[in-house]
């Protein structure tokens, strides 16, 4: 299995103040194409932190980060854009989609960032709004859109530069079950494409798409279930 | 979708406040256009004894800066400059402010210009008679009147009206529209007349306007006369006009009080659009977070956010553009003859398009603040 992305000894401390919060104690661990991870824990122990140094937009206070085999952690923040744009597609708990640009525009963004040709971005726009089935509602601005279907314009804004790592911060916390169930098929769909999809959650509703569990405990990363409320 | 129409998105998005910012640019290119087109206007009107006159070469009081205002000289540097080696023709002007009070409407100072007949001149533009000719002035009395002189004295002023110059009688027989000076109007009539309303002697003149032969340096001929007419001074008609409006500007504090409200329009419009774009940068926040997340370099936000305050700046030039067409049309009927020059407008759009410019700093920095990581936190 192809080795997207990794992480070895990394760790994250935030200073606020005189106060430092050791958000993520040094950890490894590795994701593949053609997964679905599912990292898991309680509130406030660091999931979203790695997560976010995953994704790239955070720096890790120690520890290195691999993507695609690049070490990005001493990249400054204008490569790490680059990198961001071409290997990693982001889906959030709060949708995120740009309030001012349409369903189609929305997704052609990745593209237009990329200096895709505009003719050529629209196709694979489109391609990537039907993979989602909301071709039909591509002109609507995301105020127009529900919950549920603003997140599958974000899947296919995530997904329409053919990036090889998707990464998902709560992707159905603001969902109803049945958005779930689409939502889901459409991230698991992607793994068949052999994409790396990696999900925090709480949302334990999830369980059954994961190839792969992570947890995440008081800042400590476990690839074995922890003995606590999160066993079924 | 170019990253201009991803601009332009933006703007259309937030109305209410585009609205805002698209206002605070109108309201400051207009102020500042209406400032210099009147500005423009009175500078005009402040040269209008020299642009009316058309001649190559003024001669008048070695003392003078100012041609609405020109001492006494003598007839015989007339002849003197006539004289000259590169002359082609000299003739004399007299000039005086003068009381006029017409039949049943008030009384007004004006400038009362004297030219010699039977060529007249000096006299008022042909193409501003709008009735009689030059030639009737050779009759009993006979004095050129404006048109616009009915504001003044608040009767029409027609061809065949009475009134007193000086409590001397005086008959409109040539009327002229739009030709008058800063400040006072302009009335024409013979030279002759004209020592005889003002109570000068034969002997006296206000300036010796001068024509070159073909093909001799004006430079050259104003050098000559300087050279061999004592006490009279000779300037080239563009040195005496500019100096002339920079005198006027120079004692009546137009210039400050032009200034102070144009330099006023910029900083109201520099704040307003300035913290408009601040503001509806700090509603689109999110949306430059997640742009920065996706991986948009700066210098594309920075482009995103700089195009919109050009694409401001065009569209409220645009309207104050037609809403100062407007006005000049507007107050034309008064005589007001607004003008806008075309280096003016152009300079305006510049400084409209920086000030825009940099009050989108503001935004910027604040935008540059945001931390892609801040997507993760809701
Ligand atoms: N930017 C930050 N500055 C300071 N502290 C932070 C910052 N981001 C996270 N933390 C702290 O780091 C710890 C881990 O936060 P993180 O967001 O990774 O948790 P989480 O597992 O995602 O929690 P949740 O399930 O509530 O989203 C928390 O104590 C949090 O308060
Ligand atoms: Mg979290």
């Amino acid at each position: 299995m192809k080795e997207i992305a990794k992480v070895i000894n990394v760790s994250k401390v935030y200073k606020t103040g005189d106060t430092t919060i050791s958000a993520l104690n040094p950890s490894s661990v590795s994701f593949y194409a053609g997964e679905l991870v599912l990292i898991i824990g309680p509130s406030g122990s660091g999931k979203t932190t790695l997560l976010s140094i995953l994704g790239c937009v955070t720096y890790p206070t120690g520890g290195e980060v691999y993507i695609n085999g690049t070490e990005v952690s001493s990249l400054p923040e204008s490569q790490l854009g680059k990198i961001r744009l071409e290997n990693i597609g982001f889906v959030f708990q709060g949708y995120n989609l740009i309030a001012p640009l349409n369903a189609l525009q929305n997704v052609m963004l990745p593209l237009e960032l990329m200096n895709v040709p505009a003719k050529e971005a629209k196709e694979k726009a489109i391609l990537a709004l039907k993979k989602v089935t909301m071709e039909d509602r591509m002109k609507n601005l995301p105020r127009a859109l529900s919950g549920g279907q603003q997140q599958r314009v974000a899947i296919a804004r995530a997904l329409v530069s053919n990036p090889s790592l998707i990464l998902c911060d709560e992707p159905t916390a603001s969902l109803d079950p049945s958005s779930v169930d689409i939502v889901m098929g459409e991230l698991k769909s992607l793994v068949s494409a052999n994409k790396c999809v990696v999900i925090v959650t709480h949302d334990m509703r999830l369980r059954p798409y994961a190839d792969r569990i992570v947890y995440v405990d008081n800042g400590n990363v476990l690839t074995e279930e922890p003995k606590s409320e999160y066993a079924h | 979708m170019s990253i201009f129409k991803t601009a332009l998105r933006f703007i259309k998005y937030d109305k209410a406040k585009s609205i805002g910012v698209t206002s605070g640019i109108l309201i400051s290119t207009f102020l500042i256009g209406q400032q210099l087109g009147i500005l423009d206007y009175l500078m005009a009107l402040m040269a209008a004894p020299i642009d009316n006159a058309k001649a190559q070469i003024w001669v008048a009081d070695s003392r003078t800066r100012d041609a609405n205002q020109l001492a006494v000289i003598d007839i015989k540097k007339l002849r003197e400059v006539r004289s000259v080696s590169g002359v082609k023709e000299a003739f004399p002007l007299v000039v005086s402010v003068a009381s006029a009070t017409v039949d049943k409407g008030r009384t007004s100072s004006i400038t009362l210009i004297g030219i010699e007949s039977p060529h007249f001149n000096g006299g008022p533009p042909s193409d501003k008679i709008i009735e009689g000719r030059l030639e009737n002035l050779q009759m009993d009395q006979a004095i050129c009147a404006d048109f616009f002189d009915e504001k003044v004295f608040e009767v029409p002023i027609k061809v065949g009206t009475q009134m007193e110059i000086n409590g001397k009688k005086a008959i409109v027989a040539v009327q002229t529209k739009g030709v008058r000076g800063f400040g006072f109007g302009f009335m024409y009539t013979t030279i002759e007349r004209a020592r005889y309303y003002s109570n000068l002697s034969p002997n006296d003149l206000n300036a010796i306007l001068v024509n070159v032969n073909e093909g001799a340096d004006i430079d050259e001929v104003v050098a000559n006369i300087n050279a061999t007419v004592y006490g009279v001074k000779a300037y080239k008609t563009e040195d005496l006009r500019s100096s002339t409006i920079s005198t006027v500007i120079g004692t009546t504090g137009i210039a400050s009080s032009t200034g102070t409200l144009i330099i006023f329009a910029l900083i109201a419009g520099f704040f307003i659009i300035g913290l408009t774009m601040y503001s509806s940068a700090l509603d689109r926040i999110k949306d430059y977070g997640t742009l920065k997340a996706i991986g948009a370099s700066n210098n594309y936000i920075r482009k995103l956010i700089l195009i919109q305050a050009v694409l401001f700046a065009v569209i409220g030039y645009m309207l104050a553009f037609v809403l100062l067409q407007g006005f000049k049309a507007g107050v034309a009927g008064t005589g007001l003859l607004v003008n806008y020059r075309l280096d003016v407008l152009i300079g305006i759009f510049v400084v409209i398009v920086t000030i825009s410019v940099i009050a989108a700093t503001f935004a910027l920095r604040r935008i540059k603040g945001v931390e892609p990581a801040s997507v993760f936190r809701g």
